[in-house]
This record gives structure tokens, sequence and C-alpha cells, in this order.
């Protein structure tokens, strides 16, 4: 993740308004904690937490605008485990703690402002943390990201998005729940065993 | 000593003078190690990637991307907007490669010559193509063989009446499992790492994995070192060890990333280094069926659709599939909540093709440009201006077309949110769509350019018989000579033009 270099320096007011963050009641500022359910190696607790709440909603479960002709199929299949079941935030985590210097900073300082409750309300959101909204709010605060004018923010969502999918769906457990029955192991297995003994 | 030496098996700092050093074991820096262990040269080679064998490859892409690919998987522009898939291990990028094997095609060559004075010719090439192609196996895919993920986009493209053919593949004995991308776990992909590397160990080259080169020494016009760092094989962190080669002849042969990055790093900045770099940018579309398409399953790539490559004064592009598995699927698919997970959900039914642009051939075009990070690793930037999204959009609407001619119930592309394509009707929708950075999904799995080969030092890096235009026993070999984008997949002309590239190296070699 090498891509939120000069993350803050490029978004406009960012420094400013994280000056200014003094000027906000404490309790709206504080990120809201989560317990990890390991020792954290690259993750500050609130940073951990902002990426877990993240995660639970990029991963929310949904079946919207689907062929009608495949939603039967589609609601069939085994509920998904939610992104804290999957422990989401502690393997990304994991996956994170080699990350060079420069993009560690840049990462962190993007879950900083994601949760920064005057960058909130500057970019037309309510005047509260990330992690202190509602799912609805949370929701269009990454819809907001997502689709800003300002391609930093986009690529601020972009890689918090990337992670998140990655980290998920690279875990078996998420496999029946997409339809994925798993790699054919079988078949390498015995096409293996002979040629070895060859 | 000859043989593969891992990282951890280094407990001691390392000071070589073979004849050879070769940086990069991909597979240009491969077939230049077989052809001069071949000829009676004492040869090293450098590896940053570790040694795998199919007893590694466990079909999960929480274990393939971290290991065999740059960055861990995560390579990409500096703005994200473009996210690249290089491999990383011993036997480079064609360990992880889909298999999808072309010549280079000869007008390709030929404007090569024409405007940068390069000598290779088809002719010259032919005799090493056939070679490549007789010691990997590689053959025409049977069209019964094509899994419904590459069937779909072939019988799109003939409903509408546009040229399609199955591929040529590197492959012996294939099961088409389907995870040519996180390494062959039956050895019926004829990697590199499978066998040109162990030519070169059989004749006594050795290779050293898990060891980064750092920087090159050099005074006035020779390479006197190469200076690297040995890593360990499982957290891929410094060990404190270092590893000098002196060799009378030095190969470079990092990809178009790497390399360019490794000369900015030792202060061989002379000439056009890491500019024009090529990526044949690649947007996808994913077309939804009524009937399972299983894209995990089956070999990865098997046709290929060249009817829109030349479209002057526009810029063409070339139609193929990208295997669909979830992780891959999860990052690349567009949105986040119900428009992911819903379509995520519908995995077993989806078919994705890609379109790649064919980049470099336009007047002014800069393509990318690589650049050092503050720790040297190498950072890319490839703006995607109009010629781009022109090319995109009239990509987009081909695969959607082929799709919903062969049936589809609906194609959609990777804009945020996507644009659904539901009948010829919506085919505007795409005019209309953004595509500015991080707007929609782009990607590359070719890296091309960046040490240019031509006669002119000011316009290029190396000289038309790859050989630096300032160090004279300095040499490039891998994808990064290339003056443009191919048009076609780039794995088996970088093996032929690095066996071309061997004779000159052997013949400097002869004279030293």
């Amino acid at each position: 993740m090498e891509t939120r270099r000069g993350f803050l320096k490029k978004t406009i007011g960012g420094a400013a308004l994280l000056a200014a963050a003094g000027a906000v009641p404490l309790a709206f500022r504080k990120t809201r904690l989560r317990e990890p359910r390991a020792p954290l190696r690259f993750f500050t607790p609130e940073e951990y937490s902002v990426f877990a709440a993240v995660a639970e909603r990029v991963l929310a479960r949904g079946l919207a605008d689907m062929p009608p002709e495949l939603a039967t199929a589609a609601q069939r299949r085994p509920t998904p485990p939610s992104a804290a079941e999957v422990d989401v935030a502690g393997k990304a985590d994991a996956f994170l703690a080699p990350l060079d210097a420069a993009s560690a900073k840049e990462l962190k300082q993007l879950l900083l402002l994601f949760d920064n409750a005057l960058f909130s309300l500057a970019t037309g959101g309510p005047p509260r943390p990330f992690t202190r909204m509602s799912p609805e709010q949370q929701d269009a605060h990454l819809e907001r990201w997502a689709t800003s004018r300002l391609a930093v923010r986009r690529t601020g969502f972009q890689a918090l998005k990337r992670l998140t999918g990655a980290v998920y769906y690279s875990q078996p457990a998420s496999y029946a729940s997409v339809g994925y029955p798993g790699p054919p192991y079988e078949l390498v297995r015995t096409v293996n065993a002979p040629r070895s003994r060859r | 000593m000859s043989g593969i030496v891992r990282g951890d098996q280094i407990r001691e700092d390392v000071v070589l003078t073979p004849d050879l050093c070769v940086v990069g074991s991909g597979p240009g820096g491969a077939i230049v190690a077989s052809r001069l262990a071949d000829a009676g040269a004492e040869v090293v080679v450098l590896e940053e990637g570790g040694h795998y064998t199919k007893a590694d490859f466990d079909m999960q892409e929480a274990t393939a991307y971290p290991h065999l690919y740059q960055d861990r998987g995560n390579r990409a522009t500096a703005d994200l907007s473009i996210a690249v898939l290089q491999g990383r291990a011993v036997g480079g990028g064609t360990v992880v490669n889909w298999t999808t094997s072309f010549r280079t095609p000869d007008d390709v060559i030929d404007s090569w010559r024409e405007k940068d004075g390069a000598t290779v010719t088809p002719e010259a090439l032919r005799l090493h193509f056939e070679e490549v192609e007789k010691r990997l196996g590689i053959q025409k895919v049977d069209l019964d063989d094509v899994n419904a993920n590459n069937r779909a986009l072939y019988d799109g493209c003939k409903k509408m009446g546009w040229s399609v053919d199955t591929t040529r593949r590197n492959v012996r004995e294939c099961l088409r499992t389907g995870y040519c991308g996180m390494g062959c776990p039956v050895d019926a992909k004829q990697s590199a790492a499978l066998t040109y590397l162990p030519h070169a160990v059989s004749r006594g080259a050795t290779i050293y994995a898990n060891c980064r080169a750092r920087r090159i020494e050099w005074d006035g016009t020779r390479a006197q070192a190469v200076v690297g760092e040995v890593l360990h094989p499982g957290t891929q962190q410094q060990t404190g060890r270092t590893i000098r080669v002196e060799p009378r002849e030095l190969v470079v042969s990092c990809g178009a990333l790497n390399s360019p990055a490794l000369l900015l790093r030792s202060g061989l900045a002379q000439g056009p280094v890491g500019k024009k770099t090529w990526l044949h940018p690649t947007i996808a579309m994913v077309a939804m069926y009524r009937d399972a398409i299983e894209g995990f399953y089956g070999a990865p790539q098997s046709v290929a659709s060249h009817h829109f490559a030349r479209r002057a004064p526009h810029a063409g592009f070339f139609m193929e599939a990208s295997p669909v598995h979830p992780m891959l699927a999860g990052i690349a698919f567009p949105g986040f909540g119900a428009q992911l997970t819903s379509q995520m959900a519908l995995l077993p039914n989806v078919a994705v093709s890609i379109a790649l642009m064919i980049d470099g051939f336009g007047e002014g075009e800069e393509g990318g440009t690589v650049s050092l990070r503050p720790d040297g690793a190498p950072s890319l930037d490839y703006p995607l201006g109009e010629r781009h999204q022109e090319c995109f959009r009239a990509a987009m609407k081909a695969l959607a077309q082929a799709h919903l001619a062969n049936g589809a119930l609906r194609v959609s592309s990777l804009h945020l949110p996507a644009v659904v394509v539901r009948s010829e009707k919506d085919l505007g929708a795409l005019d209309a769509a953004p595509l500015g950075p991080n707007q929609c999904g782009v990607f590359t799995a070719h890296q091309m350019g960046g040490c240019r080969m031509g006669s002119d030092p000011a316009k290029s890096v190396v000289r038309p018989d790859l050989r630096h235009h300032y160090i004279d026993n300095l040499w490039v070999v891998d994808g990064s000579v290339f003056p443009t984008g191919l048009g076609v997949n780039p794995m088996e002309s970088i093996y032929a033009v690095g066996s071309w590239a061997a004779q000159h190296v052997r013949a400097a070699l002869a004279k030293a």
C-alpha cells in the first residue's frame, strides 16, 4: 500500500483542519474504540477501530440490483461471515506489519483523517468521527469519499476498500458465501502423487 | 558451489567474481543465464524474490500474492489509479504468468527500426522464437479445452463477426486447474524456474534468491560491482548480510519498473531512464450469465481477439479473459456494501473479459514515468489522458456488445458506480461515465519500456544490441528495452529478445 504518499499534503486544507480539530468538544472527537483479538503490530487501537468500522460497512451484505433470474441462487448461499467474524482488521494488521515507513505513515494519516469529525463536517457530513456515526451516515461518508471530486479522497477510499476486499475475500471462510468451492486439492493430489514417484 | 542459495542460508557477507552477473531471473535474465552458462561462462544470478516449488503453491490467493508478486501484491501507480500485477520470484513473472504466448508482431519490430534505430529484425528473432516455443512447450489451445469464461468472449466475438482465436500456451500436460496466477501446482506451466534456470544451474550457474540488488558501482565506462542486500525468505526483511558481485559483464533484467529504479539508484540517470513506460493499460467488464461460468477453474486465458488492434488514428486494443477468483474480484468489483457484496454473491455466474490498450504508438505519447521513493523503491506515475479514455470507452462498448450478443443478462463496468448495460441502448452510458483517476478500475499485467533501446543516447538508454550507452560492460535485457507496447502479451517476446541479446553478451565476454 504505497499510495497514500503525500496524502495530507495533497488534501486541500487537511492539515489546517487537523489543527483546528481542537475546537470540537472532546466527546465528539474521540474514535470509538474496539477491542482487538490479538496484540496489534501495525495499527494503534484508534487506527484499528477505524479500519474495523470501515470494513464492516464495505462488507455489509445486500442483494441490491440483482438480475431476478439469479436472485434466488444468491439468496440460497450461506450467510457471509461478518467482517468482525473473519477478523478483517486483525488480519489487515498482520498483513501491514512489514509495510515500509513512508507508506505506513500515509495509511495511518488516512485513517485518522477518515475518522476526523471536523473533516467530515467540512466535506458535507455530520460533525462526528466515522466510528461514531450511524450505519447510514457511515455509508454516506464512504460514498462522499468514493465519488469525491478530489482525486486524493477517491484514492483514500480505494486504499481502504481494496485492503478490505483483499483480506476478506482471500479467506476460505468467505468462499461459500460467494459460491466458490475452493481449490481442486484432490485433483492436484492425484496428479502429483504418481508424478513425484516417477 | 552451484545451485540455488536462499537468503537464510547466507550467514556471512558474500563477495563473488564471476564472468557474468545477471540481476533478475524473469524471462530475460533466465534465458541470458542459460545461454551464457551453456557457453561455459561462470554465471551468478541475483533474484530479490524467493525460490518456490509446486509444493509451495497452495492455490490460495492469500498465500500467492504476498509471496509471488511485487510489493506483496499491492504494487500500483502512485495515485493508486492503476493496479500493477508483476511477479517476484525465482523465475520472475513467468511463475505467475497466465501462459498466453505470442511472438512479437513484425510491424512492431519494424517500427522500432524505423523510429528508434533498433537493429533487431523479425528474421533475426525467428530462430530464437522457435527454440523458446520448443523449450516451453508452447502450443495452440484446442477450442474444446477453453473454459466457459474464455468461451463466452470467443462466442461473443464470433456473433459480432469479429476476428478471435484460441491462444498458444506454455504448458505440458496441463490439468487446467485455473491457478496459473498463483504458481502452477502441478508443474504443467513451463516457467523459467522449471526450464532455463535449472538448465543454467546444471551448467554451473548459481542463483542467489532473496538477494535484492541495491546499486551498481561504476567508474568511467565500466561497471565494477553490483551490491545487494540479503532478505529473509519468510519476512522479506533484510537479514543484515550483503552480497557483492564483481563480474566482467553485468546484465540487468529486473523488469520495466525495477530495472530503471536500479539504474537511478546507481546514479546512472543518463538518457530517458524510467521514461516512456508502457503498461497496456487494461479495463475489464463483468458479464452476468444465467448459467454457471465458474471462471475460477480452467485455463485462465485461452482466447484473444485482436480485431480492434489497429484503430488508427485511435489507440488499438485487444481483448482477452481474466481469471475470476474471489480476492481479485473483491478488489476489482466497484463500490462497497450492497453494490459490492451482491455482485460477489453471483461470482460463479460472472464472466470477466479485459481489453488491453496498445500504448506507445501515439504521436507525442509519453506513457509512464518511474522515479524513486525515499526508500529507493520504484514509484510509477502513468497519467491517463484523452487518448486512453477514448480507447477505454470503445473497448468497454466492444466487450459489452460481445457479451450481450452471447446472451449475457447484463454487462457492467468497473466504474464507481458501475454502468450496467442490459441492451444496446444502454451503451451510450459508457460514453458519459467519468474516467478520471480512481473513478474506474484500471490494471496492468504487462510492464514495458523505461530503458528503451535505440541508436540515439539522448532518446534511449541502451544501444540497439542492448548494451548501455555509457557503461560498456552493462546490459539491460528485459521488457524495459521495448520502445513501445507490443500489442500482445509480452512474455515470449522477452524470452526471444533475451536469447538474441545473449549472443552479444557472449561475444563481449569472449573479447574481454
